[in-house]
């Protein structure tokens, strides 16, 4: 029986060559789970839209709610990821990011009017912006000088977010029309159609449909660009930037690039959100949204696309996961301070698994999935 | 208000406000510098302490009716052990882990305490407390309020106790030669353990009671927490390394704070600390008190 | 190699002692110590000495308890301390043992005093009495400290700044002295002197080590020594008979008493090679 490297259940794993270096699937599993991934993720949540009845009576139309939260919530983490993990900028500003998409939706949306995908296509560009404002004095920043700094990014965001509340809508809050996309989507199979003109996105399955692609576009973006050159010098700055300009890195750049990158693909996550939420208000980004995107990194895993991923939606389905607990388990459903104080209890779980995560497993839920993958990988050699 | 703008009375009233509440900062950035400088470590939970002492104090305070002057000490000792628990359950397991990843548990930690203190206490306000006494004095033309009088003293007090604890006690030297070159402390024989776990401690019990002196200045919101982070920008205003510098640093942006909130509104109080922040790296990267610091590759 | 007996008291004698057995040391998969085996009994005045990489610090680190801090361990054989084995020890319990430590470089506090840094030293000790009686000692041999006991250590000359290493080491009352590359950086008569006071030391009966690069002084005033090259113990011996060993000689004193030689004798001769 001959082997050859294509074939062997644990040689093929190992890439020979730079090409298979930087390929962004067959690295990270087979081309047919990708595939797979791809329809499953189509079919599925369109099967359950059409009343097709799920198993277990699981409240599925709330669950298709947390997957697009993740999903929303996965291109900001994974965009923090690229900041801090891979180029090592120590940033709590991305809060404030968001706050600057919602500002871009209400201004060019709501107020001037523009169209949904417009409206999403500028904000990118005013977030790469900013971020590369924020980004500058980052250049002379070490440390934990560039933490403080950039959370003062973000509590500067929240003044400008409350000026800019009362002088466009008073003390309502902002109140975003459902989006509507372009008359060419109107027409479309699966889907269902409306009016001769675009599709409006009202339901959970309609905007999965939209922030899907969206979603695995972006990311693969980030994915690649970890993986090209641009993202090498990325970790090399991240290890030591002296001597990274030692070797021909023009260190500014590539720690611009990074700021206006990920603050882009943030800002968009807000704009987007302010979209999916329809009403925005003084209090929509709290501090403790920064600690969220914590929360996600370190659950999900640092430094790697995948965590980012694991910790999005770990973040949105743990809340929902408790509370389908409480209320069906036997003796916790009688307990009604449970019910009352579960934003606390879910906050309290969440730090506590911060604390239990890094003490115990740093690299996360990514660390864990790639130990197994790992035991399948090497088996029958797994330890 | 253009006229009270410019009315020297109204400012140095509001001065002296600001020197109260910017003595509070500078003790919580103490704590905050002490532990940096000692450990590390960069405790972003500080304004959840803060937070936590406020609280504590409502219940010493209000529900158990004691006297100002107990709760202080009974608090002070309560936040000490605390911050021994903190070091010796969680900090230690986390020696030689990347450094945003212990920013990233003092996060975690911050937000445990933050969710305990709403599920015992519930997220309404509490109001402010009042163990201070009320009534105030005039100076020349200026009202003085005793409340802010007797905030100054007590801090001024517990700063001369830190400083002759810091640097006549034999632990007060352990703890500063463990800041100043760790491995050396250890080949005399100090336990680097202990040292971080009591720097904790004091820490803890500075923030203590600066809560409790900020519940007497302030509503006891948990809106706290966030306002406890204005600490920070202190620490670094004053040159992150230098602890006379975070009490500087903290009496400038108490100052600035309330100057800012009166003359531009209340919403300019929260960021004004930060605004100072930028304008001061701008000129100063290392702060004020800052000395140089190298890299070597 | 060989355990030297030492001139007069036996580390076995007297049950006082650091004795090192086939001691191998590995900083991950790197072996930095390999078979090493030494002794030093109380009085003592022993020099280990090696070239830059040979493993000496490694040594040191095993010794005092600072192995775990840079993640090395101790892979066979062992050492002990009066009998007990040194290994997994902390520093804290090896210094209350009677060991103390002149760190290389000196790493004294430098924001702290003169007095203060002194003060550390005596971090174990609880005796007051005792600590006033070790400083007075220290004064009297290190009369220089006295004068700038106020001062900021970290703005002293080389030379004072070495007193006050050796100085803070004997406030921990140690019984035996670990001084590890005292010549670092100072002058030749700055380094006499030193190596002069520490043979007062040894009047007290603290046993010396002292890790050298620089051999001739160390041969100078030692009594015994080992010679250590790239992880292993290549000579041993008296110092003085190791100061007239050609090959010593040759390797770690510059040629020996010769003037000059002409480069192709020099060149002749055999060269030793890594084993």
């Amino acid at each position: 029986m001959s082997y050859s490297v294509d074939s062997h259940p644990v040689f093929r794993r190992v890439t020979t060559d730079y090409r298979q270096e930087i390929r962004s699937i067959g690295r990270t599993g087979s081309r047919g789970l990708a595939v797979t991934v791809v329809v499953l993720g189509i079919l599925l949540p369109w099967a359950f839209s059409r009343d097709v009845s799920p198993p277990f009576a699981f409240p599925w139309s709330t669950w298709a709610a947390v997957l697009n939260l993740s999903l929303l919530s996965a291109l900001g983490a994974t965009a923090f990821n690229v900041l801090v993990g891979y180029t090592g900028q120590l940033s709590l500003a991305h809060a404030g990011f968001l706050t600057v998409g919602a500002m871009t939706t209400g201004y060019l949306g709501t107020e001037a009017g523009l169209p949904f995908l417009v409206v999403l296509v500028l904000g990118t560009v005013v977030g790469a912006v900013v971020g590369i404002l924020v980004g500058l004095p980052a250049l002379r920043l070490k440390g934990y000088y560039l933490l403080l700094a950039t959370l003062g990014v973000y509590f500067i965001s929240q003044l400008a977010w409350k000026e800019f509340l009362v002088a466009n809508y008073g003390f309502v809050g902002m109140i975003v029309d459902r989006p509507q996309l372009p008359a060419f989507t109107s027409g479309w199979p699966l889907i269902g159609t409306d009016t001769g003109e675009g599709l409006i996105l009202s339901n959970n399955f309609r905007w999965y449909i939209v922030l899907a692609p969206i979603c695995i576009l972006v990311m693969l973006f980030l994915s690649n660009l970890t993986r090209s050159r641009e993202g090498r010098a990325f970790a090399a700055v991240r290890e030591r930037d002296v001597s990274a300009s030692l070797i021909g890195i023009d260190v500014a750049r590539t720690k611009l690039l990074a700021f206006a990158v990920s603050s882009a693909v943030v800002t968009l996550s807000g704009a987007l959100s302010s979209y999916y939420l329809s009403a925005r208000g003084e209090d929509s980004f709290p501090f403790a949204v920064t600690l969220n995107f914590a929360i996600m990194i370190v659950v999900g895993g640092f430094s790697s696309i995948q965590g980012a991923i694991f910790g999005a939606v770990f973040f949105h389905a743990m809340p929902e996961l408790t509370k389908w607990i409480r209320s069906e388990a036997p003796v916790l459903r009688d307990i009604d301070y449970l019910r009352t104080h579960s934003g606390e209890i879910d906050l309290l779980i969440f730090g506590a698994l911060v604390v239990l995560v890094l003490t115990t497993r740093p690299d996360g839920l990514a660390g864990l999935w790639a130990q197994i993958k790992g035991w399948f990988t090497k088996w029958p050699f797994s330890t | 208000m253009t006229q009270l703008a410019f009315d020297a009375a109204v400012n140095l009233q509001l001065a002296i406000g600001g020197v109260a509440l910017g003595s509070i900062y500078g003790i919580v950035a103490l704590g905050f510098v002490l532990v940096f400088k000692s450990t590390g470590v960069l405790n972003l939970a500080q304004g959840d302490f803060l937070m936590l002492g406020a609280y504590l104090s409502v219940t010493l305070l209000l529900t158990n009716d004691l006297g100002l002057y107990m709760a202080i000490p009974l608090l002070a000792l309560f936040m000490g052990f605390l911050g021994l628990s903190v070091h010796y359950s969680v900090m230690r397991h986390l020696v030689g882990q990347p450094f945003f990843s212990i920013v990233l548990v003092t996060i975690g930690i911050g937000t445990i305490i933050r969710a305990v203190l709403l599920m015992v206490y519930g997220p309404i306000e509490k109001g402010r407390l009042r163990a201070l006494p009320e009534g105030s004095f005039k100076i020349g033309s200026v009202q003085v309020l005793w409340a802010n009088v007797i905030i100054i003293a007590i801090i001024a007090l517990i700063l001369l106790m830190f400083v002759m604890f810091f640097r006549l006690t034999r632990l007060g030297l352990h703890i500063r030669a463990v800041a100043d070159n760790l491995e050396a402390a250890a080949a005399q024989g100090i336990r680097p353990d202990s040292v971080y776990a009591m720097t904790w401690g004091v820490s803890l019990a500075l923030v203590g009671i600066a809560g409790l002196l900020f519940g007497n200045v302030n509503n006891v919101t948990p809106a706290a927490s966030t306002i406890g982070l204005a600490a920070l920008p202190a620490a670094v205003i004053g040159g992150f390394s230098s602890l006379g510098g975070a009490i500087v640093g903290g009496l400038i942006v108490g100052v600035v704070e309330i100057l800012l909130g009166y003359h531009l509104g209340q919403s300019w109080r929260q960021p004004s600390a930060f605004m100072l922040l930028f304008i001061i790296l701008l000129v100063k990267p290392t702060g004020l008190f800052g000395g140089k610091e190298f890299e070597r590759v | 190699m060989a355990v030297l007996n030492m001139s007069g008291q036996t580390a076995s004698g007297t049950g006082e002692g650091i004795k090192v057995d086939g001691l191998e040391v590995s900083y991950g998969g790197v072996v930095a110590l390999r078979g090493i085996s030494l002794e030093i009994g109380p009085g003592g005045f022993v020099a280990v000495l090696g070239a830059n990489g040979a493993g000496k610090t490694t040594l040191v680190r095993t010794l005092t308890g600072l192995l775990p801090l840079h993640k090395g361990r101790v892979t066979a054989g062992g050492a002990t301390l009066n009998g007990v084995s040194v290994v997994g020890r902390t520093s804290r319990d090896l210094v209350k043992s009677g060991l103390a430590q002149v760190p290389e470089g000196r790493k004294l506090f430098p924001r702290l005093t003169v007095e203060e840094n002194l003060l550390c030293g005596a971090a174990t000790r609880t005796d007051k009495s005792e600590m006033d009686a070790n400083l007075e000692r220290v004064f009297e041999l290190f009369p220089r400290i006295h004068d700038r006991l106020k001062q900021q250590a970290g703005y002293l000359s080389g030379g004072e700044q070495q007193m006050v290493a050796v100085g803070r080491a004997l406030m921990a009352n140690p019984r035996f002295l670990i001084c590890d590359e005292l010549s670092l950086g100072l002058a030749p008569m700055i380094v006499s002197q030193l190596f002069e006071l520490l043979t007062r030391v040894r009047e007290d009966g603290v046993g010396v080590l002292v890790i050298e690069q620089n051999a001739r002084l160390a041969l100078q005033h030692t009594e015994d020594a080992y010679v250590i090259e790239v992880g292993r113990i290549e000579h041993s011996g008296k110092s003085l008979n190791l100061r007239n060993d050609p090959v010593v000689q040759d390797l770690y004193l510059g040629g020996g008493g010769e003037a000059t030689a002409a480069f192709s004798e020099i060149a002749a001769r055999p060269r030793r090679w890594r084993r």
